[in-house]
């Protein structure tokens, strides 16, 4: 379960935005930490072990994606990017590298702190488990199957390759690229337009409403997660 | 490549070519010679530009025709079949050199617009950190305000109040920064009090300079200096500001006002013991937009390009100085000059 004071590691190398982070997270029960630059902040991720993080990508050391990247390495630790790049390009990078969400400055404090308890609470929620299940779902890893509401549904390769990657990203985005990549090979990081056919079978297997899915969500632009609740 | 160096080439690889030719003549046939001579014109073609690839073309079409293409050691060509062959020859020659030297153009015009793009991106990141930063750090207080106690209300409006100066300054600059470039700067020129100067331009740069101990000195008995207070403010905060962001915390910092030897110049000096300028950065630093090494500085890069522009304004000099104990000096000169005696 989750602490119940979780800790939070602040990389920013402004004092005033690591100033009104803590101040915000602060009243709203988390312990924070802070570091100003990149090789800091890496070295304090690793002797403190903060339940999560908050970057920022324009260091002065080192460049923010570069930090994620290497804090992938070991570290499983949810990430929500804090930046002023508001690039759909800077975005794609940073849920690439590994971060789990993306908010850009200037922020409402409000939905910084609701989308970081919502990032801690989906890592918590994630125990290595051969079977996945939610909603009326179960995802059998091991056995390669699928049920919904306890009846096996048939997926062809391609779906079920899609599922199995959302399911473990589960609760993060997996971009158009990454899956396309993964799914299709590296030529056809472009072709977006065969992952939205999959999408459309799949959520007519899965969901209740595929027009309005509830599990198999789209973040417009960027790519899909799967949502568990 | 300069326009000799290219001619010494053209020369030096269709002489090396004729000379080949000579050596190997009844053994390589004519046409073997000519192919030869495209081959030296392709590879320059790579080197060198269009009027002299030009030039280089008709040239070696006159030396095989007249070394190689029979009748010899004559510009008559007699046969319709080696005439055909010169032809063909010097049309290949000038569409190959014209040809190559057309991509490099375009190559080196294509470089030079991603690197102004590059250039551009960075501006606009650099603007867009400076600008939003203190806009989220105002728009997270306020949102914190509305249920805060006095005591952290307090604390939550000193935030508001450093970053709602951070963003005047910033804004600032860029107007100032246009003001100098649209030429719309009017310096109005008066008697201004150094210790007035000094202490507006240290007011000025506050926030910055919070944990940085300050000692400001002025010669005894320096008359009031010619000047607009308001750039020559701007002016001296600006590299107060820079001494501050650049120097690790606690790192001391000297504002001294005096006369130079000579006693022509008055000079105002801001100096820090801190890392230093590397000396390829010092004239690098006053252009607009530059930031120093990559990435290590914060800010909008306009405070000495500005500073410069300003004093410059006031017939005065900024300069970037060596000092001999390490540390970085920026130092304002002005001409003196002293005030009239009251008349009567």
């Amino acid at each position: 379960m989750s602490p119940a004071h979780p800790s939070v590691l602040v990389i920013d190398d402004e004092v005033q935005i690591r100033r009104i982070v803590r101040f915000t997270l602060e009243a709203a029960g988390f312990r924070v930490d802070e570091a100003e630059t990149a090789q800091s902040g890496l070295a304090r991720a690793a002797t403190q072990q903060p339940d999560g993080i908050i970057l920022d990508l324009g260091l002065p050391d080192q460049d923010g994606t570069q930090v994620l990247r290497r804090l992938r390495e070991w570290s499983r630790a949810p990430v929500l990017v804090l930046t002023v790049r508001d690039t759909e390009e800077s975005t794609l990078q940073a849920f690439e590298a590994g971060g789990d969400d993306y908010l850009t400055k200037p922020f409402s404090s409000r939905e910084l702190v609701a989308r970081l308890k919502a990032i801690l609470r989906r890592v918590q929620a994630a125990p290595e488990s051969a079977v996945i299940a939610f909603g009326e779902i179960e995802i059998d890893l091991a056995a390669r199957q699928v049920r919904r509401g306890g009846i096996e549904v048939k997926l062809t390769g391609k779906e079920y390759a899609l599922l199995q990657l959302l399911a473990q990203h589960r609760g993060r985005v997996v971009t158009h690229r990454q899956i396309l990549r993964e799914l299709w090979g590296p030529h056809a990081v472009e072709s977006t337009h065969y992952l939205r056919v999959q999408m459309v079978h799949l959520r007519k297997k899965l969901e209740r409403d595929p027009e309005r899915p509830r599990h198999l969500q789209t973040d417009s632009g960027i790519g899909y997660r799967l949502v568990e609740t | 490549m300069q326009l000799g160096r290219e001619c010494v080439l053209v020369a030096t690889a269709l002489g090396a070519v004729t000379g080949v030719g000579l050596a190997l003549y009844p053994g390589l046939s004519p046409l073997s010679i000519g192919l030869l001579y495209l081959l030296a014109i392709i590879g320059m073609s790579l080197r060198i530009g269009r009027g002299p690839m030009l030039a280089a073309g008709v040239l070696s079409a006159v030396l095989w025709d007249f070394f190689f293409v029979p009748p010899r050691f004559a510009l008559r060509i007699d046969t319709f079949q080696d005439t055909m062959m010169v032809a063909i020859y010097l049309v290949l020659a000038i569409v190959a050199g014209q040809t190559a030297a057309r991509i490099r153009t375009q190559a080196r015009r294509e470089r030079m617009a991603a690197d102004s793009e590059r250039l551009h991106r960075t501006i606009l990141e650099g603007v867009s950190h400076e600008l939003r930063t203190p806009l989220a750090v105002i728009g997270a207080a306020l949102e914190n305000l509305e249920n805060a106690d006095a005591a952290r209300s307090a604390q939550l409006i000193a935030e508001m109040r450093m970053a709602a100066r951070r963003l005047n300054r910033q804004v600032g600059a860029l107007l100032d920064q246009s003001r100098l470039e649209t030429g719309a700067l009017r310096p109005r020129l008066d008697w201004c009090d150094l210790t007035d100067l000094l202490q507006a331009a240290v007011t000025a740069a506050r926030d910055a300079l919070a944990g940085h101990p300050l000692s400001v000195s002025i010669a005894p008995g320096l008359p009031p200096i010619r000047a607009d207070f308001g750039l020559m403010e701007t002016a001296l905060s600006n590299l107060v500001l820079n001494a501050a962001l650049h120097t690790p915390p606690g790192t001391e910092i000297r504002l001294e006002a005096g006369r130079t030897a000579d006693g022509a110049r008055v000079f105002l000096r801001v100096a820090d013991r801190g890392p230093g300028l590397p000396a390829a950065l010092r004239e690098r630093l006053f252009e607009k937009f530059e930031r120093g090494e990559r990435g290590r500085a914060r800010g909008l890069g306009l405070g000495l390009s500005i500073a410069r522009g300003f004093v410059a304004a006031q017939g005065g000099e900024l300069v970037a100085e060596e000092p001999a104990g390490g540390g970085t000096v920026f130092a304002i000169y002005l001409p003196r000059c002293d005030p009239q005696p009251e008349s009567g």
